[in-house]
């Protein structure tokens, strides 16, 4: 139905820009207040859309809605406390102006500001996370923790701290300087990066994949993009990362929605009009003086995404990608992705002596992807015994049957050779 | 010919839901369209919400709610065209309506000479 379509996802799309919006108006530190007010006319919407009456402009109807519930909550918390001056002042001031409906484009800098507010310095990075998800890309609690596999006391916890943090603040979104801005652009980048990740491989049991969560991050950053702040380099380069790894996703996964690997891929059903695009921000951030994490991790995409089989695949490009990328955001990941696109390039022996040379942190040996690459390895150096073991290990550590069944997947090739080798 | 209307009142207790995410609602209203579309032929007035509030007037006085039990509101009304009720009770067991565990929907046939 095209009226259906219309609205299709108006609640999710417009809950962070109704919330950042009145948040503007009336001041971050009534967030709680906020957040009822267009949960209530989101409710109101569902009721009356129902009914038919689908407003010409849903986003204007929500705002006036939740506009008045707020106010009709300010008059009677005041009635109940007889408050204080600076909410009789602000009850009255609101009164007398009436509810104009912000243009489109001042809601969706809202929004940008009120991702800027939450990504602050004061706040922990894993709550500056789940208060974006929550607040400005509409998730609920459960929804929260099922995608950053925590438990919803966790999300909560978090959640309130970074509640308590805004609700204690005068900040006003109006004055946010361009510079305060730009000093928390990486934190925003690196929020949405996280998001993305989440949905690019989920750590959720029965999505693998979850691309609305990929979706939601790549809708910010186009935001972003479109700022004066943000119209930097670096969010072009996080923006070809993301159109990238989009237009391989619904490749990943086979019929029965296991997932695949990157050599078994269907290479003609990856999404020619994202890669187009995802070049198009690559060529655009190659610009300026920076060069950042993403710009060499959207590098190392795109090779794929160009290479016309796993084979032909440029692995001495990715190999030198991955190099640069340790010397600019030193991860002990970085080098395991090396070891194993030189494997690609000059043979699994060649891989196998850049993980032997690695020191491993505790954090990386408790994970399933260090044995997963030295089993990998080592079945192809013919060290047989060695590989079992580290497969086992792998496949005991894999955090979700989807990946356990593609670890499986990837080593029984290996055993199935080796066996066939003795006979 | 769905010939006969038939009355649905919808009943639920007051204050019992869990508030539903943005997503979620989303998937409601998604519901609910599927539904309408489905029984088309058969939904011939959405109806509205009722108040909360409301009196009784009996002959010995008013009293002050419209309520069976002292927790359980009227929600809203909606009228269906079916040929018999069962085939009205197939649409609202098929509506998301029915689907929160704390709404009660009776029907009852507009009985016209």
């Amino acid at each position: 139905m095209k009226q259906y379509a219309q609205v299709e996802h108006v609640f999710r799309h417009e809950y962070g820009f109704l919330v950042a919006s009145l948040l503007r108006r009336v001041g971050v530190h009534h967030i709680d207040a906020v957040e009822d007010a267009v949960q209530h006319a989101m409710m109101q919407a569902l009721d009356f859309w129902c009914r038919g009456d689908i407003p010409d402009t849903p986003s204007a109807w929500l705002y006036q809605v939740a506009y008045h519930q707020l106010l009709s909550e300010f008059r009677i918390s005041h009635r109940r406390k007889e408050i204080l001056s600076e909410q009789v002042d602000f009850a009255n001031d609101v009164f007398a102006e009436q509810p104009e409906v912000p243009l489109p484009g001042e809601m969706g800098d809202s929004l940008l500001r009120m991702l800027f507010v939450a990504c602050n310095h004061d706040i922990p990075v894993e709550s500056q996370l789940v208060f974006t998800l929550k607040s400005l890309c509409g998730f609920s609690v459960k929804e929260t923790a099922l995608r950053l596999f925590i438990t919803t006391a966790n999300v909560y916890k978090r959640f309130s701290r970074a509640r308590e943090y805004l609700k204690n603040q005068p900040i006003d979104l109006d004055n946010l300087t361009n510079s305060d801005m730009a000093t928390r652009l990486p934190m925003v980048h690196s929020v949405l990066y996280l998001v993305f990740t989440e949905g690019h491989l989920s750590s959720h049991t029965d999505m693998v994949i979850r691309k609305d969560l990929c979706e939601e991050a790549i809708r910010l950053v186009v935001l972003i993009s479109q700022s004066t702040v943000g119209d930097v380099s670096e969010t072009y380069a996080l923006l070809a990362l993301m159109y990238l790894h989009l237009s391989r996703m619904n490749a990943r996964q086979d019929d029965s929605g296991a997932l695949l690997l990157l050599e078994q891929q269907d290479r003609s059903q990856w999404n020619k009009q994202f890669i187009a695009m995802g070049l198009g921000y690559l060529e655009r951030s190659a610009q300026g003086q920076t060069l950042s994490r993403y710009h060499v991790e959207a590098s190392i995409v795109a090779e794929h995404c160009l290479a016309p089989s796993f084979k032909k695949t440029r692995w001495d490009k990715i190999v030198a990608s991955y190099g640069l990328l340790e010397r600019i955001a030193p991860s002990i990941l970085h080098q395991l992705n090396r070891a194993i696109a030189m494997a690609e390039w000059q043979g699994p022996n060649a891989g196998l002596d850049i993980l032997q040379s690695m020191d491993i942190p505790i954090w990386l040996n408790r994970s399933y992807h260090w044995n997963a690459v030295l089993a990998d390895l080592q079945y192809r150096c013919g060290k047989t015994t060695l590989a079992k073991k580290n497969a086992k290990q792998a496949i005991q550590k894999a955090p979700t049957d989807n990946i356990k069944d593609l670890l499986r997947n990837r080593f029984e090739k290996y055993s199935l050779s080796t066996l066939r080798n003795i006979d | 010919m769905n010939n006969k209307t038939y009355m649905c009142i919808l009943r639920s207790k007051s204050g019992s839901c869990e508030k539903p995410s943005p997503s979620e609602m989303e998937l409601m209203y998604a519901k609910y369209q599927d539904w309408q579309e489905k029984f088309a032929d058969n939904i011939a007035d959405m109806g509205n919400k009722l108040g909360e509030s409301g009196s009784v007037v009996r002959q010995d006085g008013v009293t002050d709610g419209p309520f069976i039990e002292l927790k359980e509101i009227i929600g809203g009304y909606m009228t269906l065209k079916a040929t018999t009720l069962n085939e009205a009770i197939t649409v609202i067991k098929e509506s998301p309506m029915i689907a929160n565990a704390d709404v009660s929907i009776e029907i009852r046939e507009i009985s016209t000479p």
